[in-house]
């Protein structure tokens, strides 16, 4: 619920008094149905998700009891481990007792790290949520300089188009690498390994080292804390950067031509203010929804691209899970992103009811 | 682009003597667009001239090139055409001058106003800071929103367009346009999406703002009833050309250009002669990518002749501000004119035999059944039919829409009947009802027979499936009812003849045809295998008066030849009353008055449908404009729904438990009416 606030507040106190009046009609009665209604999906993906990770527990050919003890491990210890575990209890048993924790953020200990997989995700991720939010910010400010540079008539337009959608087209892991051999191996402009290179960050208060910087007033950590998130956070938001830059140029260019944009320009305005006061608002829902489809791959990019860049977030905490079955760790992180999936588009829908007043009523 | 036809150009149309320096002035203008490859000459020479505080009207089929003439003087023409010649307006050049000249000029000396005030006002602005961008200050704004007859002004400058109604919506517009007096209104078409009885009313406002402020207006409009009402002087476009332009009352009753005589001709009005098919204008619009050497009108023109055809003809004076672009003298012109009828007295009533027994079943909602001793097969016959929508999408609360409370309507085999009410009434719902595409959600519906309704809708192109040819289109319900290939070609190949279109239309894509004729494929597709009720919605709105002209005959054809009973949606009375034996005339989901089309159009009675017929536009009519504009079938007022506007009305007239019933008057069979403070006539 926090992360709702958080996305409203800047919004409405930067569009000024029309957004506030706007998200005084959001935050009546429809609102708080949003929420509801979100809060009901949210429980159903996470019921459909554990249940799904379990049932892929049950095929794995892979013995958690097994991968923790080691391959000496005697018949009869790794049984005994197995009781301990409860894997031999029935199906159903083990996934009830499993939902039943999870209301009180019991998601189960993991089978390597033997620490609650609620600590662990604690500790990573604060990382992945700094780079993910910054991939997500970077992929709308790319795709409006997108937009707005190939709608453009310069001579460039037409290349730029062709790179960016090669650009599109190549896995966000490719285009880590590549960003790694030019940007770090050749050039030596920008680092290519973990989220700061200096070792006495602050340690709080909310783990996301550019925050912490700022508000500990260490700008030598902001700094470089910045400069470490560019390339992966590139190499994630490329691709729906683009996919958002297209939706955007053509809402633009068909609300340009659309008749109130018409009308505007006969009261006399200035193309500017044409676009800057009619035109904008009523184009970016489309690239807002946009955006909202793309956080999914987004994930995806983020889990793979922290494996590049050797970011000690969830990524690396699920690469790590991966190959010794630790499930209740790989479920926590699966509920973790469905759950972020859902807050963030929720957020979407909330903008979205900001920028049109028809959407609420 | 041809500098030969600059005679033609010189038809600068003087306003009236004394009126002072024109506000704008078109010399010669020339526009032309390229589309796919081809040169599109929208405009290809006119010259016009608009007084101060002048009133000129442009008329004329789609495509004639009104709009392009409006564009070119607000110097807002999209689509980068190539022009020559001059718009000018407060001495500037609109069409050469800078960007930011050009812009100054809109916005201290133009106003605009366009056709649908619901797109053409931002959706997500409110309409007090759009009006404050046109009118500099809030206090402007609310002075401007009074000015033009919205109510309430100080708490609609909140509201969102989406929260207002249409007419609130165009006066909102009219108030931009108007803001800081400007010396000349461009409007595209103000009334065309609006309903009649509003429409009358936004008329009465631009006369009254010309008397109040003394802006000049040029009002674009298809409509030539409207020009008849509001305008001081008329231009007629056609193909690119002014063809004649003087006095309204001159040009619209003693025209004296072939083409304006025949478009005035195949105008619907409510004394239109509904004996004897409409006179429609043959052919259609020259191609503007192909235009005509000569007189583009003479492809389709009476009198025309080899010396038509090879140079454009010069606008002559017939009478003093009266010119027309033709060759033939006047008096032959006069002749042509004269030669057909014109307006003739009301046709007096035509009892059509199918009308008098049906007429009598219908009854309020609730009515006892047994009041309607109907033994005759009927086609359709609706009982007390409701229907009931939830609106409300996305995460905001939905709330019941009762589009039917309680309808009866019954046709009689081969009977003509039209259904007519502003947007809202319930209309169409009846027609989706009887066409079984929805469920009623309350009374009954039965067809007379197993041949069943079949539908036409208003845009018939775009239910046209563009990858299939014309021909499997029409042949499509054959096809399904297991009719042998040959059988069936045959079948449709008739069918497009009894629609009038050639043969070879059966091998065309539904994109490669003009308005008409995808109308026309609609009636085909529908009448292929004859039902037994064909429901038309709305099918000549979207045309020009001379295409809805045709489509309305054919439709009196095919049902005589085919003996189908017909069901008629429209808003637009004149429509009615000539393709109907009898009118249902409908506000907020009920019928309130229905009875022969001669006694609703010529002795109405209900007072809602006085007010319908006293808001058609027509020349020498000055309607007195109703009040109010319908309510929203979201809350129907309580008792009869029409008192808020009603002129009639009294205190019991909104009694919530009032609920007036159709009625027949003592010594009436065919009309019944829902009122209880009737007229006594
Ligand atoms: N931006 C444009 N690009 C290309 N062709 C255009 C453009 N605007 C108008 N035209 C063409 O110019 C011709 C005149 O169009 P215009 O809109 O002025 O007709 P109109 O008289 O206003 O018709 P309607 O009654 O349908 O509004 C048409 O053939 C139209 O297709
Ligand atoms: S010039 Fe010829 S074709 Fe044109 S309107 Fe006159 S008579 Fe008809
Ligand atoms: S019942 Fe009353 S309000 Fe309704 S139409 Fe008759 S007089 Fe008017
Ligand atoms: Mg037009």
């Amino acid at each position: 619920m926090s992360a709702l606030t958080g996305g409203v507040g800047p919004a409405a106190a930067t569009a000024g008094p029309a957004a506030a009046a706007a998200l005084r009609r959001v935050t009546g009665v429809p609102l708080a149905r949003l929420l509801a209604k979100r809060l009901v999906a949210a429980a159903v993906i996470v019921v459909a998700l554990a249940t799904s990770v379990f049932v892929l527990q049950r095929l794995s050919p892979l013995d958690p009891a097994k991968a923790m003890l080691g391959p000496g491990a005697s018949a009869s210890a790794v049984a005994q481990q197995r009781e301990k575990l409860g894997l031999d209890d029935p199906f159903a048993a083990q996934l009830g007792r499993y939902l039943v924790g999870l209301p009180q953020g019991d998601l189960g200990m993991s089978y390597r790290t033997r620490r609650p997989v609620m600590t662990d995700l604690g500790a990573f991720v604060p990382a992945t949520a700094e780079l993910a939010f910054t991939a997500i910010v970077l992929a709308l400010l790319l795709g409006i300089f997108f937009a707005v540079s190939t709608s453009l008539r310069w001579p460039g337009a037409s290349v730029l188009r062709g790179v960016l959608m090669a650009g599109a087209s190549a896995p966000a892991f490719l285009l880590g690498i590549g960003a790694i051999l030019v940007f770090y191996k050749q050039l030596g402009w920008l680092p290519a390994s973990g989220r700061t290179g200096i070792t006495d960050v602050p340690g709080g208060p909310s783990g996301l080292l550019v925050l912490d910087g700022l508000l500990a007033g260490r700008f030598d950590v902001v700094s470089d804390a910045l400069k470490h998130l560019v390339l992966p956070a590139l190499a994630i938001s490329f691709g729906p950067s683009v996919a958002i830059g297209r939706v955007l140029r053509t809402s633009l260019s068909s609300e340009e031509r659309s008749d109130y944009a018409r009308t505007a320009r006969a009261k006399g305005l200035t193309d500017g203010a044409v676009l800057r006061r009619h035109v904008l608002r009523n184009a970016v829902g489309p690239a807002l929804s946009m955006t909202g489809l793309q956080v999914g791959l987004m994930f995806a990019g983020v889990l793979v691209v922290e494996q590049i860049f050797a970011w000690p977030g969830i990524g690396q905490y699920t690469a790590q899970s991966i190959p010794v079955a630790d499930f209740p760790a790989i479920a926590g992180v699966t509920l973790l992103l469905g759950i972020g999936y859902v807050v963030i588009n929720t957020v979407v829908d909330i903008l979205q009811g900001l920028a049109d007043p028809r959407i609420t009523t | 682009m041809s500098q030969d036809d600059t005679t033609a150009a010189v038809a600068t149309a003087p306003p009236p003597t004394g009126a002072g320096a024109p506000v704008a002035r078109v010399e010669d203008l020339h526009v032309t667009f390229r589309r796919a490859g081809a040169d599109i000459q929208a405009i290809r020479g006119v010259s016009l001239e608009v007084g101060p505080g002048e009133i000129v009207g442009l008329v004329g089929e789609s495509g004639s090139g009104k709009s392009v003439l409006g564009l070119s003087l607000l110097g807002l023409l999209g689509g980068s055409p190539r022009t020559s010649g001059r718009a000018v307006v407060h001495g500037t050049d609109m069409l050469t001058a800078g960007a930011a000249e050009r812009r100054d000029v809109r916005r201290l000396h133009l106003g605009a106003v366009f056709q649908d005030p619901m797109t053409s006002l931002n959706p997500t602005m409110r309409v007090g800071r759009q009006i404050v961008e046109a009118a500099g200050s809030q206090d402007e704004a609310v002075r401007l929103l009074t000015a033009v007859g919205v109510p309430d002004p100080a708490r609609r400058l909140r509201a969102y367009p989406h929260e207002l109604s249409g007419g609130l919506r165009q006066r909102v517009m009219i108030a931009m346009a108007v803001a800081g007096t400007p010396s000349l209104v461009i409007a595209d078409e103000p009334t065309t999406a609006l309903d009649v009885t509003v429409q009358a009313q936004v008329l009465g406002l631009v006369k009254r703002l010309r008397d109040e402020i003394g802006c000049a207006f040029l009002l674009v409009t298809h409509d030539l009833g409207v020009a008849a009402q509001v305008v001081d002087r008329v231009a007629v476009m056609y193909a690119g050309r002014i063809t004649e332009v003087g006095p309204a009352d001159e040009v619209l009753r003693h025209g004296a250009h072939p083409y304006g005589v025949a478009l005035m001709r195949s105008r619907l009005s409510l004394r239109t002669d509904r004996d004897t098919p409409l006179l429609a204008l043959p052919g259609s619009v020259p191609s503007p990518a192909r235009p005509e050497p000569g007189c583009a009108f003479a492809p389709r023109c009476t009198l025309a002749g080899p010396d038509c055809t090879t140079t454009p003809p010069a606008p002559v004076e017939v009478a003093p501000g009266h010119l027309a672009a033709c060759v033939r003298d006047l008096a032959e012109i006069r002749a042509f004119a004269d030669a057909v009828p014109g307006e003739e007295p009301p046709a007096t009533g035509r009892p059509s035999a199918a009308t008098a027994p049906a007429a009598a079943t219908e009854a309020g909602p609730g009515a006892a059944p047994d009041d309607a001793p109907v033994e005759e097969p009927a086609a359709v016959r609706v009982q007390n039919a409701y229907r009931t929508y939830g609106v409300g999408s996305g995460i905001g609360r939905r709330r019941p829409l009762q589009a039917l409370r309680g309808v009866s309507l019954t046709v009689a085999r081969g009977e003509a009947v039209a259904v007519v009410g502003e947007s809202g009434s319930g209309k169409s719902t009846l027609l989706r009802l009887v066409a079984g595409l929805e469920r009623a959600d309350g009374g009954t519906i039965e067809l007379g027979s197993a041949a069943g309704a079949q539908m036409v809708f208003q845009d018939s192109g775009a239910s046209l499936t563009p990858w299939l040819t014309i021909g499997e289109l029409v042949g499509e319900r054959l096809r399904s009812a297991g009719v042998p290939r040959a059988e069936r070609d045959r079948r449709v190949a008739e069918a497009l003849e009894l629609v009038g279109l050639p043969a070879e239309v059966a091998k065309a894509r539904g994109t490669q045809l003009s308005g008409g004729q995808r109308q026309r494929v609609g009636l085909a597709r529908a009448t292929v295998v004859p039902p037994e009720i064909l429901l038309c919605d709305e099918p000549t709105s979207a045309l020009d008066v001379s295409l809805a002209a045709s489509v309305i005959n054919l439709v009196g054809r095919l049902r005589r030849e085919l003996d189908m009973a017909v069901l008629f949606v429209t808003h637009d009375l004149s429509v009615a009353r000539v393709v109907a034996d009898r009118i249902a005339v409908m506000y907020l989901g009920r019928i309130v008055e229905i009875g022969t089309a001669d006694e609703i159009t010529h002795r109405p009675r209900h007072p809602y449908t006085q007010a319908l017929v006293a808001a058609v536009p027509d020349l020498g009519v000055e309607p007195p404009p109703p009040s109010g504009e319908p309510a929203s079938p979201l809350d129907p007022p309580p008792g009869c729904a029409f008192h808020p506007r009603c002129p009639r009305a009294t205190p019991s007239c909104s009694d919530p438990a009032l609920d007036p019933r159709l009625a027949a008057q003592p010594g009436e069979r065919t009309r019944l009416t829902a009122c209880i403070n009737l007229e006594v006539s």
